[in-house]
Formats: structure tokens, C-alpha cells, sequence
């Protein structure tokens, strides 16, 4: 079964997917339709930043799968000429 | 067709739409507000796509379970078959 952890993170995943969602759908979607001058629009970083933070998100990503892949490729062919 | 293609198919066709709306192509005069969301619109699909698959996988994370029966199952088919391989002379 699924222990107290599993569900502490499953759950946890979960809800942070819902947040991310929501807060990018107030800000990319919503936001252009309302006033410019409303309060809200404090609670938002400009509108640049909506590309340029999952650009850079994403390429950070594969970045560190790249470097993982790398990383156990090496090792795997080290492993390997040791033992022959 | 496989669903490859239909895949491709349907983001080519969104894609176009997209760029085709976003250059202005078609002459239409969208509203100031409404081509601010237009233009991250691909960045918001993957940004969506993104939380479904982050959302999916803590799902079923928070809620696997063991297949009990499953495995009794299986521990049973394998007495079955070392009691038949034993009969037959096969030494484990």
C-alpha cells in the first residue's frame, strides 16, 4: 500500500501542479482582461517573464537529464572495461 | 492513420491557426486584450500539458496499491511449476 510518505508527496505533487496552473491562468489568461490600473496586476510579474520563466524552467530541465545521461553512460562504460 | 499523425495533424493545424492569427494574416481586427492572450498561447498549452502530467503523477503516487491477489497468484503458479520441474528430475 501507499504510505503515509508516498501520499504526503503524491499529494503534495498534486496539489503544487494545481497552484502552478491556476496562478499561470490568472496571469497569462485573465489578466489581459482586466484594468490596468487594478490592484491585482501587483501580484504579477510582467508579462515577459510568462515565456521566460517555463523557457527557462525547461531548459534547465533538460540540462540535468542531459548531464544525468552523460553521467551514467560514463559510468556504465567505465563498469564495463573494468571487468574485461 | 496512427496516432502519431493525428497528433502531428492537429498541432500543425493549431499551430497555423495560431501563427496565422497572431501575424494578422487574416485581416481581422482582434481586440488589444485579446491578442495579449493570443501570443503565449503555445507557452500556456505546454505550461497545462506540464501541471497534467506533474498532477497525474503525484496522483498515483499518493494512491498505488499492492497487488495482493495478484501476487498470490503468482507465488502459486510458481510452486506449481517448480513441484512440475521437479517431477520431471530438474534440481533447483
Amino acid at each position: 500500500m501507499a504510505t503515509g510518505t508516498d501520499q504526503v508527496v503524491g499529494l503534495g505533487l498534486v496539489a503544487l501542479s494545481l497552484i502552478i496552473f491556476t496562478y499561470y491562468t490568472a496571469w497569462v489568461i485573465l489578466l489581459p482582461f482586466i484594468d490596468s490600473q487594478h490592484v491585482i496586476h501587483k501580484y504579477f510579474l510582467p508579462r515577459a517573464y510568462a515565456i521566460a520563466i517555463p523557457l527557462a524552467a525547461g531548459h534547465l530541465l533538460l540540462l540535468f537529464v542531459g548531464i544525468f545521461i552523460t553521467y551514467v553512460m560514463l559510468k556504465n562504460q567505465n563498469d564495463t572495461k573494468k571487468t574485461q | 492513420m496512427t496516432k502519431l499523425a493525428q497528433w502531428l495533424w492537429a498541432l500543425a493545424l493549431l499551430g497555423s491557426t495560431w501563427a496565422a492569427l497572431t501575424m494578422g494574416a487574416l485581416g481581422l481586427e482582434l481586440p488589444s486584450s485579446c491578442r495579449e492572450v493570443l501570443w503565449p498561447l503555445p507557452a500556456y498549452l505546454l505550461v497545462s500539458a506540464g501541471c497534467y502530467a506533474l498532477g497525474t503523477v503525484g496522483y498515483r503516487v499518493a494512491t498505488f496499491h499492492d497487488c495482493e491477489d495478484a501476487a498470490r497468484e503468482l507465488q502459486s503458479q510458481i510452486q506449481e511449476a517448480r513441484a512440475d520441474l521437479t517431477r520431471r528430475g530438474l534440481r533447483f
